[in-house]
């Protein structure tokens, strides 16, 4: 294949989605697994509200995380980001839609996708 | 409980040699499109139309680089490649994830209908 010979040996850009209901209410999340990494939406409506990348460096070990879109003064989609690239080892890119007020919430809706990763492994 | 919220489709084709793949991701907010050589995301561009009172017709778009290469190419090739879609969405900005090897004019139409192929909005 010529795809090949390019250098194109990788995978299809892969989608899945799965939802939860957690503290009454539905929330849905929507990966897309990549060439080294994965994007991941969190949300109960569907809007694109903030976006942070987050990958791992040689120099610290914490993984190096930067908010590219939405409100600054928001940490849950930075500090997400970082802890699944921590589990990782990848790019991970987060958008994460949901109340921040709500800390439990976030731990709940963390959980959740830590339970995907571990089940369906191959969607990140 | 229906699993999928957020609607998305993504196609693949080989252009002038180069394996091309799409995926175009619809929200209320912004029309998301990674359009990839590489199957990662690359340098992510926010293509927004901007409001403009004398021309609606002609609306004006600022494109801002948000990760990766801020060089003039990137800015003219989402510009030409998102452009209709935030037109044809109803205005809505697109978020562009660009990885390109050939960024070629040719390349680049044969791209803007690869993106025209997914539509999701």
């Amino acid at each position: 294949m010529s795809g090949a010979q390019q250098g194109g040996a990788f995978d299809a850009i892969a989608v899945h989605n799965f939802c939860e209901k957690i503290s009454e209410q539905v929330i849905h999340f929507h990966v897309m697994k990549m060439n080294g990494g994965f994007f991941l939406w969190v949300g109960s409506s569907p809007t694109l509200s903030n976006l942070a990348v987050s990958m791992n460096s040689k120099f610290d070990a914490m993984p190096l995380s930067m908010l590219l879109m939405g409100d600054k003064s928001e940490t849950a989609p930075n500090s997400l980001a970082q802890r699944l690239a921590k589990k990782t080892k990848k790019q991970v890119f987060v958008s994460y839609n949901l109340p921040v007020v709500n800390t439990n919430l976030a731990l709940q809706v963390e959980d959740r996708i830590k339970k995907e990763m571990g089940n369906h492994p191959e969607h990140f | 409980m229906s699993t999928t919220m957020i609607k998305s489709r993504q196609t693949e084709k080989e252009i002038n040699g180069v394996r091309t793949q799409v995926v175009c991701t619809e929200f209320s907010n912004y029309i998301f499109i990674v359009l990839t050589q590489y199957g990662k995301i690359g340098t992510l561009v926010s293509v927004t139309p901007e409001s403009q009172s004398n021309d609606v017709s002609m609306p004006m778009f600022s494109t801002k680089v948000l990760m990766g290469k801020d060089e003039p190419l990137t800015h003219v090739c989402a510009k030409n490649l998102a452009t209709c879609v935030s037109q044809e969405a109803g205005n809505r900005p697109v978020l562009l994830g660009l990885a390109l090897k050939d960024s070629s004019i040719e390349a680049v139409k044969l791209m803007r209908d690869l993106i025209k192929s997914c539509q999701v909005w």
